[in-house]
């Protein structure tokens, strides 16, 4: 047991470090962050040495757990690229491979990497600006037109568009080379990723060891997203403008990240369908209608952010987002073309660029970078090409070309002089660069530190106070031992980036000041789409709910076989034909043509059916397959959901989950569909008492709502008929949860003007129609309203309409046609809601014209 | 010459579209030996906004929206337009085509007609090596750049088979070539993707040929609908030449220029994103009348 404020012995601390660092061994002819020249720890390495070896391996593994855990509830998650599931956008997600060894670099020499990295921001922010503005550069002679037009993000409609190649956040991804010194492999000027993820790991990390951040003095990561935060403020007229975050959706690899981003930062997250050109300007489609976008992060490439004017083939853009950026009414970060400077055939020519623009020598070098649409440069980098890396000059646009940086002495001779030939035929499409030798850093592996190349990304933001460097960063880990090229796909780890100060830290969290801000009570506006998909997330739920409680109702009877009851082969009955009328199991034939192997002949096929209805995917109408849309659907607004609501969902499914070819038995069916109930049950809590009451928590509720009121007329048709026998009617007391009320009030067995009374028109009674009516109707009076005219809107008529119906309906006379009535003008409430609030009378800008030549 | 064109576009839709947002680049060019004396669009129903404007390349561009239900939308082009252009130098005389691509590739401007635009791949004209293995033939080292290229233009034009069935606007190029076969639009993109697989400018030109051929000689193919052609860029002096691989013509005053650009999807005649499902008809009709 681990003796806790107790500190381990000097001795066993060195057993403890030797153990760690026994067999690291730093690769010959690369720089090691661990261990120096002369084989010793570095000593910015030290202190977490030592806070390390105070830990026993065991409470090691404890505090990875932490990180681990925070890594897991959270959801951190990435995509790989192709690994795609359009039905189930969570589906394809991996899990974040965090390292639990942080990169640890010292303030001396993070001082020269963000100057060196904002003079870069500086420099490309400049000749962006020159690019699609005066051009300069180009008239002069410093830059060849054909170092532009090679690439596929120099986008000639931005040209003389304010702000059309603005650089706002710029990341570089460095290398250590064997010498020590960084330098700048590539640049990212598009849209870069990574500074939630490094948010991320930060948290991860300061959970697992919180004491170490205080006593090591590391740098803090807030600041950099406040600055980043009011430069975007300040691109903007308003004072206080709508800031949206436009995603590619949930098929993007770093989905996560912008969601995650969006909750942070206090920004909308958008998809391409949620904005509109209207007038010349861009709006945000919400459920108070158009409102208008001031400013734009983007994360698609700004190609695709235009069907009509850029790629006719984006379904992720704005149809007229060009023209709104021409005429100055919209910003947009980074600007659309600024993807532009990313192209390596630029690398050669910055450091005279810099000279000219700055009159400043590059601080932080870029890799050595011919690029061979130059005469000379074409002939050297021939002269020298089994030395060299060979790359695309430009991001490839038409597909064709390679893809990614190849090492000439690696490839077999013949393909070789096929390179050789196609550099001489088209020497602009590439650059020669000189091959880069990544500098390791230490992974945790078998209870001791090994070294593997890494690459860093650090990140500049614009901010009213010029360019700001986030202190620490994004590392990524390679997991093989000579890789000399890293991305974010398999086979990678991702780790922390800690600068040490030689000063205590001063603490900058992102609330803001009290004194500069306003208050606001409700959380601005909601996209249609959002409220779209949380008034289903809402249904679906209720559906699952009314699925669990029909399996629970079916095995409750079942299993308590009462023989003296004749009326009971009769409701069981019932119960198995609405689980199949609703597609959650197969018909009885179903189940005895699906049912072989040994079990069969003793299988039940009620219970089969049960089965099904809990487990069964591919039964539409399963609880199952209802919780994967529901997941699916919260999937698409995740930021809008807790991080406690989001791990139900991974809950439901575990529970729903069976083992392929085992049958459960009765008593265990009926235990899970219970569970998965009470599993329901916390969700609605969660939303009861978390969820701000705005109009997100009012279109989950609407969408419960109506689903509940159906699914209990549904009920109600199937067992509360004239002449229905008690046992159908207690089954429909069970089916709507409202026995203990019925026993408490009426001292009888069931019996059915009660019943009715109370599942279908009690306003009282929680579970019953007119309750749900009376909520939908108080909810749908608060939503805004479109009208100027005073005129009631569709789903405020026909909710009244409902609501009277209840209030004036008697027992005695509901019949199921009746029933039926108010099922059918609950689905009309649901599409009048749809039509009002989600399509507001026109869909996506979706259909092109068909070209014509 | 002096031509009236007249060039209607019909979008039949089979349910009502409730909104529409279009880009229009019909109206001709009125530069590069061409000027345009009238020139107008009439569009039903009336668009809710329209703006009207010149593109990155120079071509004259409308976008318009259409906020109103509609079935049917018209787009009707009138222009008269006086074509007088420089004779094309003598292919011979031209530079080698090596020079022309060095040139290029060295040019100091990001000008609309700036060869530096056209020298890389593009939205619709992938690099493929087959193509530019095809076009090599006809360029041998040192080879003056127009001779060899209307060369390319006569192999093209003996090779393919104009066949307006065979491809539709979004056959790739690939497709086209392998099957020999097609219509102007890719006849130009295949000759392009040669030309600039060697390293060469080369552009997409939209526009018009005569529809009436002068007495004695035949109707040129292209006629009674829009025509696309190709523009090669022939060093400095000589600048932009067109070249016609459906007719295997070297383009003089027969031929109006609508639109220039990189390919087909930088100047496409009318484009558009519209609100509503259902599927859509289109018919056009062109009329090009010598007036002189």
């Amino acid at each position: 047991m681990a003796l806790q404020g107790r500190s381990p012995s000097a001795r066993t601390r060195t057993e403890r470090r030797n153990a760690l660092l026994a067999g690291y061994r730093p690769l010959p002819g690369v720089h090691d962050e661990l261990i120096g020249r002369d084989g010793q720890v570095r000593p910015q390495w030290e202190p977490f040495l030592a806070e390390w070896c105070a830990f026993s391996p065991e409470e090691l593994n404890q505090r990875f757990g932490l990180a681990d855990r925070h890594v897991h509830d959270t959801g951190v998650s990435y995509r790989v690229h192709g690994d795609l599931d359009e039905h189930d956008p969570a589906a394809g997600e991996r899990a974040w491979p965090l390292s639990h060894v942080p990169l640890v670099i010292t303030g001396a020499e993070w001082e020269t990497i963000a100057a060196g990295v904002a003079q870069r921001a500086q420099l490309l922010g400049t000749l962006l600006d020159d690019i699609y503005g005066p051009g300069e550069m180009i008239a002069n002679g410093l830059l060849p037109a054909s170092v532009l037009t090679g690439s596929p993000d120099y986008l000639r409609p931005l040209q003389g568009a304010p702000g059309g190649g603005a650089l706002q956040l710029y990341a570089a991804d460095l290398g250590r080379g064997p010498d020590g010194r960084w330098w700048v492999l590539q640049d990212r000027t598009q849209a870069p990723s990574g500074t939630g993820y490094a948010l991320e790991n930060r948290l991860a990390l300061s959970r697992a060891f919180p004491d170490m951040f205080r006593s090591m003095n590391i740098e803090r990561l807030a600041a950099f997203f406040q600055g980043f935060r009011a430069g975007l403020v300040a691109s903007s007229k308003r004072v206080e403008p709508r800031i949206c975050l436009l995603t590619p959706g949930p098929l993007n690899e770093s989905y996560f990240e912008q969601t995650y981003l969006a909750r942070y930062l206090g920004f909308l997250l958008v998809e391409g369908g949620d904005l509109v050109m209207r007038e010349g300007r861009v709006h945000v489609r919400t459920i108070a209608g158009l409102k208008r976008a001031d400013v734009i992060w983007r994360r698609i490439d700004g190609d695709f952010s235009d069907p009509l004017e850029l790629n006719a083939h984006s379904a992720l853009g704005v149809a007229g987002l060009v023209q709104a950026v021409r005429k100055g009414s919209v910003h947009i970060a980074n600007g659309l073309g600024s993807g532009v400077v990313e192209a390596r055939a630029l690398m050669g020519f910055l450091p005279a660029l810099g000279e000219r623009l700055l009159g400043e020598e590059m601080i932080l070098p870029n890799v050595a970078t011919w690029w061979c649409g130059q005469p000379r440069e074409r002939a050297a980098v021939l002269d020298r090409l089994d030395e060299m890396s060979i790359a695309p000059a430009f991001r490839s646009a038409g597909g064709g070309l390679d893809t990614g940086p190849v090492v000439v002495a690696d490839l077999p001779s013949g393909e070789r002089d096929a390179l050789r030939a196609r550099i001489e035929a088209r020497g602009m499409d590439y650059v020669g660069q000189e091959v880069v030798r990544l500098s390791t850093t230490p992974v945790f592996q078998n209870g001791r530190l090994q070294p593997r190349p890494m690459t860093l990304r650090v990140f500049a933001a614009a901010t009213p106070d010029g360019w700001k460097v986030m202190p620490g960063g994004f590392c990524r880990i390679s997991d093989e031992p000579d890789a000399r090229a890293v991305s974010m796909r398999s086979g990678v780890r991702s780790s922390d980036v800690w600068v040490t100060s030689d000063r205590p830290v001063d603490p900058v969290t992102l609330l803001p000041t009290p004194d500069r801000i306003t208050i606001h009570r409700v959380t601005g506006t909601l996209p249609s789409r959002a409220a779209d998909n949380l008034f289903w997330l809402g249904r679906y739920l209720e559906r699952t709910e009314a699925t669990l409680r029909l399996v629970r109702a079916l095995l409750g009877r079942l299993i308590d076989a009462d023989v003296t009851n004749p009326a009971r082969p009769d409701t069981v009955r019932r119960l198995a034909n609405i689980l199949v009328a609703w597609g959650a199991a197969p018909s009885g034939k179903g189940v005895a043509s699906k049912a072989r192997g040994p079990a069969a002949g003793k299988l039940s096929p009620i219970l089969a059916q049960a089965t099904a209805a809990l487990y069964d995917a591919a039964e539409y109408g399963s609880a199952r397959a209802n919780v994967g849309e529901a997941r699916r659907t919260a999937s698409v607004i995740r930021e809008r959901l807790s991080i406690d609501a989001w791990r139900l969902f991974g809950d439901l499914l575990r529970q729903l989950t069976l083992e392929p070819g085992r049958q459960p038995s009765e008593g265990e069916v009926y235990e899970v569909a219970d569970r998965a109930l009470k599993t329901l049950a916390a969700f609605s809590g969660l939303s009861q008492e978390n969820m701000v009451r705005g109009p997100g928590w009012r279109f989950l509720d609407i969408g419960r709502r109506i689903e509940r009121g159906i699914a209990t007329c549904r009920f109600a048709r199937h067992f509360a008929e004239a002449n229905a026998p008690s046992d159908g009617l207690d089954a429909l007391l069970d089916l709507t949860d409202s026995q203990i009320t019925y026993r408490s009030r009426y001292m009888v067995g069931a019996s059915l003007q009660p019943v009715v009374d109370l599942v279908m028109l009690d306003p009282y009674n929680p579970r019953s129609v007119a309750f749900q009516v009376d909520r939908l109707d108080t909810e749908i009076r608060d939503l805004p309203s479109l009208t100027e005219d005073g005129m009631l809107e569709a789903p405020r008529r026909l909710v009244l309409k409902l609501a009277a119906e209840c209030r004036t309906a008697e027992a005695a006379r509901l019949d199921r046609t009746g029933i039926l009535l108010f099922e059918q003008l609950l689905m009309g409430l649901s599409s009048a809601i749809a039509d009002r609030y989600f399509l507001q009378n026109s869909g996506p800008e979706g259909s092109r014209l068909t070209g014509i030549a | 010459m002096i031509y009236d064109v007249r060039h209607i576009t019909t979008y039949g839709y089979s349910r009502m579209v409730p909104f529409a947002r279009c880009i229009l680049r019909l109206q001709p060019r009125n530069d590069g030996g061409q000027s345009v004396r009238t020139s107008e669009l009439i569009i039903t129903p009336r668009p809710a906004e329209r703006l009207d404007g010149i593109c990155f390349f120079g071509n004259r561009m409308t976008t318009l929206t259409i906020a109103k239900p509609h079935r049917e939308l018209k787009v009707e082009m009138r222009a008269r337009v006086e074509v007088n252009r420089t004779p094309p130098p003598f292919p011979g005389l031209t530079r080698h085509w090596e020079e022309v691509s060095t040139l290029a590739l060295a040019s100091d401007s990001l000008a609309p007609d700036s060869p530096a635009h056209h020298l890389y791949p593009s939205r619709l004209v992938p690099p493929v090596t087959a193509v530019t293995d095809y076009a090599r033939t006809s360029f041998p080292p040192l080879r003056p750049v127009l001779e060899a290229a209307s060369e390319l233009m006569a192999r093209i034009r003996r090779d393919f088979t104009y066949d307006p069935d065979a491809t539709e606007v979004s056959t790739p190029l690939e497709e086209a070539f392998r099957e020999r076969h097609g219509v102007c639009q890719d006849f130009a993109h295949v000759m392009i993707a040669g030309l600039r697989g060697l390293g060469l400018p080369a552009a997409y030109v939209s526009g018009y040929i005569r529809t009436i051929p002068p007495p004695g000689e035949k109707r040129l193919e292209g006629a009674d609908a829009s025509h696309a052609w190709v523009m090669l860029w022939c060093g400095p002096e000589t600048g932009w030449i067109g070249l016609d691989p459906t007719n295997d013509l070297i383009v003089a005053d027969d031929h109006i220029v609508t639109a220039f650009g990189r390919d087909y999807a930088d100047v496409s005649p009318l484009d558009g994103v519209l609100v509503g499902p259902g599927s859509q008809k289109v018919g056009i009709a062109v009329d090009v009348i010598p007036v002189v």
